[in-house]
């Protein structure tokens, strides 16, 4: 009876479905062994393939990012390598800049087609160019403030013209490479078409579900519902030209099942239903330890990964007695416990600030070359300071003058909170440590979580007093960093911006450090470049306007080898960054990948 | 007759009052949340935009398309106004999507998890429940408990344990979703298998907690049935002891089909923890998901279901009774 | 008075759920006596320290020896570093270097390592070895160098920058754990921020039932308010009351109490302001199941008796209705207080929850367990333990009521 009933009830999920099904698909079942199965990228239904619009919810088609663009079916011209800072051409073969850094020309590949067998050309990049300006999606807005134009020369041949400042030079070429490997290009017949049938009109074209869109990249959309997306290969793709990989990538099916949250997605690369996974899981370590898993990850020991950014708190400038007092500043960040917020929210997947001292630059080889360390040795601290915390207080005459037990600024107690966003578990964690540190020296710290959405209204907004400490983390990995991570950290350009979700969160302001971050994308000599970022490093450690507190990879990257492998690992000397098999030049390991026999 | 034409017009006004009533509620609460949702949706295009005109730019083109921007009165009118046509507006967490889409790919599947197991559980229950009052003794002594225990475990901690007994230690149930992870719909009778595999740990999570419940109501009002002094008439009279304990279920489950209706009505609300858990897609998820993004419409789109289907059943429920239930009868031509 | 007392104590199902109850009680009142401090203090640095008792090494280094020989113990030690199942792998190691093995007995553990160590390379990447299974024979060659360490190791210190030899330990030495200084016991190891879980989810049981006496103080008072109202004066205030009430039924109090939760944020959202809001969300059926007693009681004689005598409403209600509903209010009450402990929990689980690092509740708990996947990493002690005491809590409550109900029922006797 209740077999039958429940039979019965299949059925009519099955009907409901169906239609959408034979619509999009006419294979039942995705092969596993030729199926490349993804968990952490995307949360919720796929909302539009249009590459031109907003809002696509498109994780596996549609991402830019902090490691490069995903460019499974769309293609950028160049593709970034984190791991040291390579610039690989994939719609273009190279890119050259002219003496003044003002004009930069681009030869795209002779062989790069559009999936209708018509070639990429540089009208194809002028239009996309023009178009993301026009209606402002991410590209246009991004970039906007970096291009001034870009011009078709000849078929294959494009220049970009950076915009110049009051005084004729670029405002920053780095933002100009940048764009060449972080935004994908669009072709030109398409977008004509998009724009035609939505008259022009900026919101619709964003809008757009853009079901007939024309791709270059190796996959492109396959079947999609509220439980799954699947892409599937296009065995046309130009990139099988010995110009580029010289052959297609390996999986036929590229899927990823929609989880309810991390657990339901960490359950299923446990059980093997994940091939790789972009998850934080916390002790990783634990899958192949205990649970004896074939699940690996980029480096076989602590930290497994690489870490990109360091997610960071912010002191809010709007408030004065944060303001009038490096000592406060310096106090606090110096007697936070930084070991145990690795130990616990990273659950040590990132390395220490004794193992990486902090700075402006990310862990990695290629940025901690960029400054002195012994320059500013003397002003880094790897935490827990308590006793220098309370000397440096007393010194400032921050001292507990009414024996409350907390101590007193002007007469008024100081009282700050510390705030993240509710159910951000690792930053939460994180939080109370540094509550936990105000207590100790006698700074009264309270930590608020408040609901995502009213987090992101408050903290973009650059009069709030409501946030003492509040965190957020900097840009990963791109070719203009470190350079717009340290802007975010010192720049005055987003002072005072409304809605900012830019940089620079605590408003601070220092003109020195300001001059120093607008000379730095047009220095050239490296040595003058090592002494400008040393000086920086000095003045962000001296003013301490923010802390980090851990260094994080921007992508996580733990892979099970049940049915694939072959994926990249640290000591496998091919560099292929651990980017997913998706991102940026981490794309190439889908052409690698074997299967386990 | 004319008592119940009274009695029904009564009905049907309190009904459309209370309806009234709820729309506001379901407009007004959400909305009364503090957080800035076009906001949400502004950042989430503006990141990495020094320019601030631009920002607010798009913010306003957000605001007008929402109408966030027209005074409270004026964007419930126009709610009302597409609530007749149909229309739920659109979602802002998942703009551009239509609520409407939203809800009808969900719904389908809350009410396929939902219903069998609410259906299920009753039955069992009550079953179970008037077994333990006829047969009392040993029966009773350990059904109950044990019963009342099960209804104690928390519909998640029910959910947890099922879960982690099932799918992580014995691995013989799936860990999440409604079909298997490398399936596309179609009508092949594998994929029916694998949604029937599927389905087993959701619902059971449900049926588990919701038998105990049941079980105990239909015993106490079986028993206090079986010590009615109709019970002693009849069994004076010397009608049959079958016939007799046929009319003792029947009154005992009168007030049991009102719980019965009463979780239909709420059973979006309570597929929400087993929807999250066993990340089964349906209206739970759906709902906890547009909370946590402050998506208006959604939200108001999912409560006000759960709302009308309370009502109706409610509604439904006064009529039948009116004309089933000796003793409301009694009391319309009373008055 | 005394002999209903009397009576509700020789229900078998009511002393057994009290008994339940109040043992629940006294653990929360006595065990922060044996282990006193905060219990959200966070003692351990990593996450989900399992339930055991930690030895100090350190201390453990300077506690007296004791010589032992105990025959299986080298073979322990062994079995620890290499299992069986490594063995396994090992010769599997050696059939895809193509070494040849024969007259080796993998019991050997001698010749075994012997082999092993003169032919194991971690650099090699033989074709077809995925990376997981390469790192299994790094870690495995790194545990058997254990096997090989000296009998006797050595505890160095550091002093005016040499290394001094302070003491040395030799594997029969065995100190007594009741010896050694710093013994921790963790019956239920620690939660994601390594906090001692048996301590914190002693004092959550706390918070819970106080989150729940107050929930279920106030939902009762207004349903009880407003079901004497409604029933004894009727008329038009029974109408608007049971307008009201209808409404608050009509939209699920579980999606009031989401929505209010929601609004009120998390800043303003402590215990006491969550058991309030779950209280005022939760009255319509006291209300309701009021009313229809009322509405029965009120043209009782001894009703009309007072109302003829010109006594006061007050008087009335208080003198001649409450003492016959009462018994039915303490058992609503009861599954109020059950289904507010409840109501804390599911929310907490959504994290609309009280604040978090104030004070634990059992919601919390959960919460955080479930944030940091302790379901799926198998770090049970973290929230099972939860489950059950949220069980224990609700199932002696329920069985206090189904007691109550047999006795003030007589026609549910047996």
């Amino acid at each position: 009876m209740k077999k039958i009933l429940a039979m019965l009830l299949a059925l009519s999920m099955v009907v409901s479905l169906a239609p959408a099904a034979f619509a999009n698909a006419d294979v039942s079942e995705l092969p596993r062994e030729e199926t490349l199965y993804f968990a952490g990228q995307q949360w919720g239904t796929v909302l539009s393939w249009n590459i031109m619009g907003t809002n696509q919810n498109n994780s596996m088609a549609i991402a830019g990012g902090p490691s490069g663009y995903r460019t499974l079916m769309f293609e950028t011209l160049f593709m970034y390598n984190f791991m040291n800072g390579e610039i690989i051409g994939l719609l273009a073969d190279s890119y050259e800049w002219n003496e003044d850094l003002t004009k930069v020309t681009v030869v795209l590949k002779d062989a790069a087609k559009w999936c209708d067998g018509t070639p990429v050309t540089a009208e194809d990049v002028v239009k996309t160019w023009d178009v993301s300006v026009q209606v402002g999606n991410t590209a246009g807005t991004t970039y906007g403030a970096y291009i001034d134009s870009i011009e078709a020369v000849d078929e294959k041949t494009l220049v970009i013209n950076a915009k110049l400042d009051g005084e004729g030079r670029p405002v920053n070429p780095l933002k100009v490479t940048d764009f060449l490997t972080g935004s994908p290009i669009a072709q030109a017949a398409w977008i004509d078409a998009l724009v035609e049938r939505n008259g022009g009109d900026a919101v619709s074209i964003l809008n757009d579900p853009g079901d007939d869109v024309i791709w270059s990249g190796p996959y492109t959309k396959y079947y999609a519902d509220d439980q799954k997306v699947v892409l599937i290969r296009d065995d046309n793709y130009w990139g099988q030209d010995a110009s580029m990989w010289g052959k297609l990538p390996v999986p036929k099916y590229i899927a990823h099942t929609i989880y309810a949250d991390n657990p339901a997605g960490e359950l299923a690369l446990k059980a093997g239903e994940v091939d790789v996974c972009q998850q934080f899981i916390g002790n990783i370590q634990d899958l192949w330890l205990k649970d004896e898993l074939p699940i690996s990850t980029y480096y076989e020991e602590a930290p497994y990964g690489v870490c990109l950014t360091m997610p960071t708190a912010w002191y809010n400038m709007n408030l004065p007695v944060l303001a009038e007092n490096a000592a406060l500043r310096k106090a606090i960040a110096i007697a936070v416990d930084y070991d145990t917020i690795i130990a616990n929210a990273m659950t040590n997947q990132s390395p220490s600030f004794a193992e990486v001292p902090r700075s402006l630059m990310n862990p990695t080889d290629g940025e901690q070359a960029l400054y002195d360390h012994d320059a500013v040795a003397d002003l880094q601290w790897a935490g827990n300071d308590i006793e220098g915390a309370i000397a440096l207080l007393d010194e400032a005459g921050l001292v507990d003058t009414d024996n409350d037990g907390w101590r007193e600024y002007n007469g008024e107690k100081i009282s700050l909170n510390a705030v993240c966003p509710n159910g951000w578990t690792d930053w939460q964690a994180s939080m109370e440590v540094v509550a936990a540190a105000g207590d100790k020296i006698g700074v009264e710290i309270t930590t608020l979580y408040p609901e995502w959405d009213i987090y992101q209204t408050v903290f973009t907004n650059p009069n709030q007093t409501e946030y003492a400490i509040y965190m957020w983390s900097p840009e990963a990995a791109s070719p203009s960093n470190p350079w717009t991570r340290v802007n975010q950290f010192l720049g005055k350009d987003y002072v005072g911006v409304e809605n900012n979700w830019s940089g620079n969160w605590g408003q601070y302001v220092n003109e020195e450090a300001d001059a120093i971050i607008k000379q730095i994308p047009l220095e050239t000599d490296e040595a003058e470049l090592r002494a400008l970022y040393t000086k920086l490093t000095e003045i962000y450690l001296t003013e301490v306007p923010s802390f980090s507190l851990m260094y994080r990879p921007s992508l996580f990257h733990a892979v099970n080898e049940s049915v694939w492998t072959n994926f990249p690992a640290g000591d496998d000397g091919r560099n292929i960054p651990p980017a997913d098999c998706t991102d940026g030049y981490g794309i190439a390991a889908l052409y690698e990948l074997e299967l386990v026999d | 007759m004319k008592g119940y034409r009274k009695y029904f017009g009564k009905k049907i006004l309190w009904f459309f009052i209370t309806l009234i009533a709820a729309l506001i509620l379901n407009f007004i609460l959400p909305r009364l949340m503090p957080a800035d949702p076009v906001s949400a949706i502004t950042g989430k295009m503006a990141s990495g935009m020094t320019d601030a005109s631009a920002v607010q730019e798009i913010y306003k083109r957000y605001e007008a398309e929402f109408g966030t921007n027209k005074p409270m009165l004026t964007q419930f009118f126009i709610f009302l106004k597409n609530l007749m046509h149909g229309d739920l507006g659109t979602s802002f967490s998942q703009y551009p999507r239509k609520v409407s889409d939203i809800i009808s790919s969900a719904i389908g599947w809350t009410i396929c998890l939902q219903l069998p197991a609410i259906l299920v559980g009753w039955l069992l229950g009550n079953l179970l429940g008037a077994l333990a009052a006829y047969i009392r003794k040993g029966f009773d002594k350990v059904l109950l408990p044990v019963a009342l225990f099960m209804s104690n475990v928390p519909a998640f901690g029910m959910a947890v344990t099922l879960l982690v007994l099932f799918a992580v230690k014995l691995k013989i149930a799936p860990i999440a979703g409604g079909y298997a992870f490398d399936m596309i719909p179609n009508m092949s009778w594998r994929f029916v298998r694998s949604v029937i595999t599927h389905y087993q740990l959701p619902f059971w999570s449900i049926v588990l907690v919701s038998i105990g419940g049941q079980a105990i109501g239909m015993r106490s009002m079986s028993i206090y049935e079986l010590n009615a002094d109709y019970v002693k008439y009849a069994r004076f009279l010397g009608i049959k002891d079958r016939k007799i304990v046929g009319y003792v279920f029947r009154n005992a489950m009168l007030p049991q089909v009102t719980g019965l209706a009463m979780s239909i009505g709420t059973m979006i609300g309570g597929a929400l923890v087993a929807e999250i858990i066993f990340s089964y897609p349906g209206l739970g998820s759906t709902m906890y998901s547009a909370v946590t993004a402050a998506d208006y419409p959604l939200i108001s789109a999912t409560t006000l279901i759960i709302t009308i289907m309370v009502l109706v059943v409610t509604f439904l429920l006064d009529i039948i009774y009116g004309f089933i239930d000796p003793r409301v009868k009694a009391a319309q031509f009373d008055s | 008075m005394k002999n209903t007392i009397r009576q509700v104590f020789h229900s078998s199902k009511f002393l057994v759920g009290f008994i339940i109850f109040v043992a629940i009680l006294l653990t929360v009142w006595i065990y922060p006596f044996f282990n006193p401090g905060n219990p959200l203090e966070m003692i351990g640095v990593g996450t989900f320290a399992k339930p055991g008792t930690y030895v100090s090494l350190y201390d453990a280094l300077n506690t007296r020896t004791e010589t032992l020989r105990l025959p299986d113990a080298d073979h322990k030690r062994v079995s620890y570093l290499l299992s069986d199942a490594d063995r396994v792998s090992m010769l599997e190691w050696f059939d895809i270097m193509d070494i040849d093995v024969s007259g080796l007995d993998a019991t050997d553990t001698d010749a075994l390592l012997d082999l092993w160590f003169k032919n194991y390379d971690p650099s090699v990447k033989p074709k077809g070895m995925t990376q997981a299974k390469r790192n299994f024979y790094k870690r495995l060659d790194k545990s058997v160098q254990q096997i090989r360490m000296a009998d006797t190791l050595k505890v160095m210190h550091p002093e005016e920058g040499e290394l001094v030899e302070r003491s040395s330990v030799t594997k029969t030495d065995y100190v007594n754990v009741g010896d050694v200084a710093n013994v921790k016991a963790l019956p239920l190891g620690t939660d994601n921020f390594g906090r001692d879980v048996l301590k914190e989810l002693v004092s959550a049981t706390g918070t819970s039932i106080i989150i729940g006496l107050i929930a279920g103080i106030v939902a009762t008072l207004i349903g009880l308010t407003l079901g004497l109202l409604a029933g004894y004066v009727g008329g038009l205030v029974d109408d608007i009351i049971m307008f009201i009430t209808n409404i608050f039924t009509v939209i699920p109090s579980f999606v009031l109490l989401i929505l209010i939760s929601y609004s009120i944020g998390q800043e303003q959202r402590g215990a006491t302001v969550v058991a309030l809001v779950i209280g005022l969300t939760s009255w319509t059926w006291t209300t309701r199941s009021v009313r229809s007693q009322v509405i029965s009681l009120r043209s009782r004689d001894h009703v009309n008796l007072s109302k003829l005598s010109g006594h006061s409403l007050v008087r009335i209600i208080v003198t001649d209705i409450l003492p016959y509903i009462a018994s039915y209010v303490v058992m609503a009450f009861i599954l109020q207080v059950s289904s507010g402990i409840l109501s804390e929990a599911q929310l907490s689980l959504l994290g609309l929850g009280p604040k978090t690092t104030v004070t634990p509740t059992l919601g919390l708990m959960m919460n955080w367990a479930m944030l940091y996947s302790a379901h799926t990493n198998g770090s049970w002690w973290a929230y099972f333990p939860v489950i059950l005491t949220i069980t224990l809590i609700s199932f002696s409550l329920n069985l206090m009521n189904t007691g109550l109900d047999q006795v003030f029922n007589p026609t549910l006797r047996d």
